[in-house]
């Protein structure tokens, strides 16, 4: 099982494979930096897909060669984005992953319904894995970043998603904690209502193997004391590894926040297409971005 | 306390001081036949309010004698189901029962603000059959006042309905909240209403019951039907309440059960101050009957 970031990184690169990464419009310092360690560390294969002196002249300044990695120049951040994704979609390369592009734009080129790689009515998310100092063991949350406001049906995909993120983790029967600001169920917090109607399905078997309780709120969902103490039992029990929100705005700040004050570390990535896709946001540390690709490589 | 047969329900009647039943516009001999039959059997203690002219004429046609019986004669018919209505507002009598009058103008003054039987909750239907293949009565609500539920009128009807079933000696009466299928689907309502129902008491904000939904008809009655089916369930195939996605599928269940299924029924209405028989002229003697003992153990 694997129970650090740490071990992630550990575990792609002892798996003996090789993962082929198509960046897309790659001249970006950070990028480069990481897919080099990558690189070196000998589970990646970088495909460099932009303004190729840039990238050469990039890497030079950070000190860093190129060596082992394929340049491929094209001069428009569009078609860049394009090639990534074509090239993953007939499988030359495992992965595609967000260069300095706009996240819009290479979306745009993911979602394309004829040279994409999200099938026909599938919902697209983010699950990352979070890891905290103050928590014994990883925590996947979802969705901090793609689906503004999601409903009954992307709130499943979601839990789907993030219970299979768990399974490659080793985590046999993830525990899953759908997030509310209590855990009463009331027609005021629509999200409330979803979460029951998603225990039900589970109840029924609707899902994979899984525990899910919900609305819980975070301490019911991550603290084993507070479910004694508020007089609710929950088979999550304060024990949760998946958190599912009900919305990215309390994701959003609640992921940001253990990362500046909790002093987490994250790899996460685009669920429900049919190749990893990795995009990361400026703010993330490089050690993150790192950690981003290795559980592409890992869900490849 | 398992109650099996419609009969196990007159101990419950009768404990206690004898229940005073009002009889709102009491010439109906319908409606007169099996209160005075229920009062000779010692269950209740009737008081009749109406034409007292027509009232004798029923009595004498059909040998019921009236000494010691009280009868208030109140020849217009609305009148008379005004005061029946303050006398069980005033807890001068226990339950009340409709007679020859229209269930609107019953209901109307049941819901009168000033002296009316207003609780603030939802008036709502409560049906009790036996029925031979079942091991135990069950009850089914709501098959004749709501018409389409919402999730709170639901809840309403879980409430009243696990109240009554309290009273009736089951502490923790099992509700099944009835669906077309046992798994969510977002394209059936009731199936979402039964999930919402079931997390809403595990939370404990619907009380005195366990609820399991959605479960198709068979899961509900029998356990090995859910065993078949993979259900875990602490309801299936005990089911004491059985709740109904709406009106239309209610009142189908509950004819097949009386035509079919030879089922004794009784049935009240809930949510008021105290029980109300409101049975209609359709109805058999002894659905009247048995709808008086329900009403009478339920107050």
């Amino acid at each position: 099982m694997i129970t650090k970031l740490d071990d992630l990184a550990r575990h792609v690169r002892n798996s003996g494979r090789r993962y082929r990464i198509a960046v897309a419009w790659a001249q970006d310092s950070n990028t480069i930096g990481a897919l080099r360690k990558a690189c070196d560390e000998g589970f990646a294969e970088p495909v460099m897909i932009g303004i190729t002196t840039e990238i050469s002249k990039l890497a030079a300044e950070q000190g860093i060669g190129t060596d082992g990695f394929t340049l491929i120049d094209v001069r428009n951040e569009s078609d860049a984005a394009s090639l990534a994704v074509e090239m993953t979609r007939s499988g030359e390369t495992d992965v595609v992953m967000k260069g300095l592009i706009g996240t819009d734009k290479f979306l745009r080129a993911v979602m394309d319904k004829e040279k994409g790689i999200l099938a026909p009515k599938s919902v697209m998310s983010y699950v990352c894995a979070v890891e905290i100092p103050a928590y014994r063991k990883l925590l996947f949350i979802t969705d901090p970043a793609v689906i503004p406001f999601p409903d009954l049906d992307q709130k499943v995909a979601m839990v789907k998603y993030a219970i299979q993120m768990a399974n490659r983790f080793g985590i046999g029967k993830p525990k899953v904690a759908l997030i509310g600001a209590t855990e009463k169920v009331s027609r005021q917090f629509e999200n409330t209502i979803d979460y029951s109607v998603i225990c039900k399905m589970a109840e029924r078997g609707q899902f994979k193997e899984c525990i899910i309780d919900g609305p819980l709120d975070i301490f019911l969902a991550c603290d084993p004391q507070s479910p004694a103490i508020k007089g609710v039992p929950t088979p999550v029990n304060g024990d949760a590894d998946i958190l599912l929100f009900p919305d990215i705005e309390s994701c959003n700040p609640f992921y940001k926040g253990l990362m500046l004050f909790g002093k987490g570390e994250l790899a996460g990535m685009i669920c429900g297409t049919t190749k990893p896709v990795v995009v990361m946001s400026r703010s993330e540390s490089e050690k993150s971005k790192y950690y981003c690709l290795a559980l592409a490589c890992l869900m490849a | 306390m398992v109650l099996r047969k419609m009969n196990d329900l007159k101990a419950l009647a009768t404990k206690g001081q004898r229940r005073k039943l009002v009889l709102a516009a009491a010439q109906d001999h319908f409606s007169l036949n099996a209160v005075m039959q229920a009062c000779a059997d010692g269950i209740i203690e009737p008081v009749l309010v109406g034409a007292k002219s027509e009232i004798d004429a029923i009595a004498q046609e059909f040998g019921h004698s009236l000494e010691g019986i009280k009868v208030i004669d109140e020849p217009d018919m609305e009148k008379s189901v005004e005061l029946s209505v303050r006398m069980v507002n005033r807890k001068e009598a226990d339950v009340l029962m409709k007679g020859k009058v229209g269930t609107s103008t019953l209901l109307k003054c049941v819901l009168n603000k000033e002296w009316g039987l207003r609780t603030g909750n939802l008036l709502s239907h409560f049906a009790l059959f036996e029925v031979k293949t079942y091991h135990k009565l069950i009850a089914v609500a709501d098959v004749a006042m709501n018409i389409a539920p919402n999730l709170q009128d639901k809840i309403a009807i879980v409430d009243n309905s696990v109240a009554c079933l309290n009273k009736l000696g089951i502490p923790m009466p099992k509700v099944a909240v009835l669906g077309a299928v046992e798994m969510v689907n977002e394209n059936m309502e009731a199936t979402l209403h039964a999930a919402l129902l079931s997390k809403m008491n595990q939370r404990d904000q619907i009380r005195n019951c366990i609820i399991d939904g959605p479960l198709a008809f068979d899961n509900a009655v029998s356990y090995e039907s859910a065993r078949h089916k993979g259900i875990m369930s602490d309801v299936a195939g005990d089911t004491d309440l059985l709740l109904m996605p709406d009106i239309e599928v209610g009142n189908v269940l509950y004819k097949s059960l009386v035509f079919f299924a030879n089922a004794k029924v009784a049935g009240v209405i809930l949510g008021a101050k105290a029980p109300i028989v409101l049975t209609s002229r359709s109805d058999s003697e002894e659905a009247k009957y048995y709808s008086i003992i329900l009403a009478a153990a339920a107050s």
